[in-house]
């Protein structure tokens, strides 16, 4: 099954250059519905406002962070099913082992490359058999 | 029997002073007002401006890759002329890691003026370092970083790269 490039995706960072990259990276998928917030707080807000696809967030920020942020949509019965990738310079295994615990669908690590985007996407949405 | 005594309490005075005036002049050496007042706000703002002008170059750049994406490439010339025009305009905007480069460089000759005046005094005064913050500010920030898993971006083999990160990910799922 192809991933939908019409679901609306919610990109979580509070850098406005990492926003704006990884909203580009998107469009050159074909992902045109595209939201963002600066933190976990203003995500979580938007998330209770809208049905998202998919969250991309990033780990390290303030005053919410998308460790926090993934723990929350978790534990939310509205929302935990919503797919959710983290993408993040956080590379310590403890912190890909505890986002895993959290319920974190893939996990990126930044930088990244567009080839690295998509397929982790794609695996979300197909998973291996 | 005074004579001595005094003659004793005297020498340990005198030791007693002898290290306060090279205690005084090692902290004078230390230069921390030097540090406190001009060093570490001057390399604040050099780190500021690198910031700054990375961001700056970054959006840039990124116009530049728009601008292009968008084009309409019908006209081939017109497209052409307007790649050449953005090339050269993405050429100037690289010019930015020079002037990063001079400044980080004067910000780990800061770091290096205190790190060689700080290991200077504590090795004169053998002072040993003492677990715990200097403050209750610091202390919930490293009890925050702590308890979040906030580390930062990892230096060399320090963390995981996206393989392993998958192979990672690939045994958890199948625990």
């Amino acid at each position: 099954m192809a991933t939908d490039t019409g679901m609306p995706i919610l990109v979580v960072d509070d850098y406005k250059t990492m926003i704006r990259i990884i909203r580009n990276l998107l469009k050159q998928l074909g992902f045109e519905d595209v939201d963002e917030a600066a933190d976990g707080k203003e995500a979580l807000g938007k998330l209770k406002e809208k049905k998202y696809g998919l969250v991309i967030s990033d780990w390290n920020m303030e005053p919410m962070t998308g460790y926090e942020l993934l723990r929350e949509v978790r534990a939310d019965p509205d929302l935990a099913k919503t797919p959710f990738i983290m993408v993040t310079a956080e590379s310590k295994t403890e912190n890909v082992v505890a986002a895993k615990k959290a319920g974190v669908n893939n996990y990126i690590v930044k930088p990244f490359n567009a080839a690295t985007l998509k397929n982790k996407i794609d695996s979300v949405f197909t998973p291996a058999a | 029997m005074g004579i001595p005594e005094n003659t004793e309490l005297e020498n340990e005075l005198r030791k007693i002073a002898d290290y306060i005036v090279t205690l005084r002049r090692e902290i004078s050496v230390l230069q921390a007002n030097e540090i406190h007042m001009r060093k570490i706000p001057a390399a604040g703002q050099e780190l500021a401006a690198v910031v700054s002008s990375t961001e700056g170059a970054t959006n840039e750049i990124m116009a530049i890759a728009e601008a292009v994406l968008s084009a309409d490439a019908s006209d081939p010339v017109a497209y052409k002329a307007l790649v050449d025009k953005e090339m050269m305009a993405l050429f100037e905007s690289c010019a930015f890691q020079d002037l990063t480069g001079q400044r980080i460089s004067r910000v780990v000759k800061t770091l290096e003026h205190i790190e060689a005046r700080v290991s200077r005094f504590a090795n004169y005064t053998g002072v040993e370092d003492q677990p715990g913050h200097a403050n209750e500010q610091e202390a919930d920030a490293a009890a925050r970083r702590e308890k979040l898993l906030l580390h930062g971006p990892s230096i060399a083999d320090d963390g995981n790269t996206q393989p392993m990160i998958d192979r990672l990910l690939a045994a958890l799922k199948s625990q």
